[in-house]
């Protein structure tokens, strides 16, 4: 039996991506080839947007405009204050060796002793940056409590969805840090989840005016039952899992 | 291009603030571009172009020097104007009127004069694809001005949106589906 195209593959085909398997498959299927000249019309009817011309004195003029507003940063220091300022980055960089040192050596006895701790999976991909260590498990707690709220948001109540939607926007950033983390540690459950979570949470955090018709548009579009499911279902791994929840994972921001 | 902008860049960090200017000649029409793409109202993206100047100046020591200085305030724009848009009250702005047909309208129609039959043809689309585009999210909204009229791939998307790919590629998806809905009635006749 054919398998037809799906309406996205005819998109993605539209704005020229997949074409080569994609269009052998149109000049075969009559069905998917005028599916995709119906799409196409409708598409080629959205107008270009005719932006206003901008004489060649407009970047002069938004210069103009932001010149005041901006503050100077401050210019680079000379003299002894330089000299100064050197001797302190080798005092750091010095103390920064020192302390790696210590951490290697800790690392080496600690192999040769034969002691088993387990180190929390929380090394930065870069050492060296600031690390901030984000607990999945409670990350994975606070999207179970909201995509909950979201099934029985029902109400009209303003500050109720606008709470909801607050609640959206702090995870929608720790998300993208997660989901980034998952990707790179070959994890294509956890990554697939975060993503339609952060489709779901990127609807509610950017929508201007949260009414409960959005919400149930929300619920049925992006299958926010089916998300909160996975979610479940990746709170109760066992540890030798993949990242677990109650594991620490994070990545450096 | 981009290696100057990044020498100009040191010298803003430097403390040279007019060296900065260089750098919004050189972008501010793209700028523009983007943001009355997004916005629909020449006004309100001339100010998405200095909010987006001048948030790139605050941000400017955490400018990533492997990246050009026009993808990177492109993409500071693109979400200034996101945020425009995100905010309650601006939809209704923006709202087509029966007034504003004369002088702001944003999509391109036939000369009056040359057929007004086929005007009015162009114009009837035009008012529906600005209705229909209302009709979007301000993600979904954003995710297809940056694919339809942008040409931008769906990883640059994501991107730009700080969104994972997925996310982008079901933004688009959708806002397509919702303009082939809205605009479905006027098939037969364009």
């Amino acid at each position: 039996m054919i398998k037809h195209l799906s309406d996205e593959e005819l998109i993605e085909l539209y704005y020229g991506g997949a074409w080569q398997t994609a269009s052998a498959h149109l000049q075969a299927c009559r069905v998917c080839a005028a599916q995709y000249a119906e799409l196409k019309q409708s598409l080629d009817t959205i107008n270009t947007i005719e932006v206003p011309q901008k004489n060649a004195q407009y970047g002069e003029q938004v210069w103009g405009t932001l010149l005041p507003r901006l503050i100077p940063y401050e210019k680079e220091v000379s003299g002894w204050r330089e000299w100064a300022q050197w001797r302190a980055i080798t005092l750091s960089l010095g103390c920064a060796m020192l302390v790696a040192t210590a951490f290697v050596g800790g690392r080496y006895w600690e192999r040769h002793t034969g002691r088993t701790n387990t180190v929390a999976r929380s090394a930065s991909p870069h050492p060296g940056q600031p690390t901030v260590v984000v607990i999945l498990a409670d990350h994975l707690d606070r999207t179970e409590r909201l995509l909950v709220a979201l099934q029985h948001a029902n109400s009209s109540d303003s500050e109720e969805n606008a709470q909801l939607q607050s609640e959206a926007r702090e995870l929608l950033a720790s998300n993208r840090l997660f989901w980034t983390t998952a990707s790179r540690s070959d994890d294509p459950e956890l990554a697939g989840a975060l993503d339609r979570l952060g489709g779901v949470l990127a609807e509610i955090a950017n929508n201007p005016n949260l009414t409960a018709e959005d919400l149930k548009r929300v619920r049925q579009e992006m299958n926010t039952e089916g998300i909160l499911f996975d979610i479940r279902v990746l709170r109760t791994r066992k540890p030798d899992q993949g990242n677990v929840p109650n594991q620490a994972m994070g990545d450096s921001i | 291009m981009q290696k100057d902008d990044h020498s100009v860049v040191r010298a803003v960090l430097a403390g040279d603030k007019d060296a900065y200017g260089t750098l919004v000649r050189a972008h501010s029409a793209a700028v523009f571009k983007v943001a009355f793409r997004i916005i629909g109202n020449e006004a309100d993206a001339e100010e998405i172009v200095q909010e987006a100047f001048l948030r790139a100046y605050q941000r400017l020591e955490s400018f990533q020097r492997r990246s050009s200085f026009g993808t990177w305030i492109y993409r500071i724009a693109v979400n200034c104007a996101l945020d425009r848009i995100s905010k309650p009250g601006i939809e209704a702005e923006c709202r087509p009127g029966e007034e504003d047909d004369s002088e702001e309208m944003t999509v391109q129609v036939a000369a009056r004069d040359a057929d007004p039959e086929r005007w009015l043809l162009s114009r009837e689309i035009s008012t529906a694809q600005e209705m229909a585009m209302l009709r979007l999210t301000p993600t979904e909204k954003t995710a297809f001005v940056l694919r339809h009229h942008e040409d931008r791939s769906t990883s640059e998307i994501a991107e730009t949106l700080g969104i994972a790919p997925n996310a982008a590629k079901n933004a688009v998806f959708r806002a397509v589906q919702k303009l082939r809905r809205e605009l479905a009635p006027l098939r037969g006749n364009a």
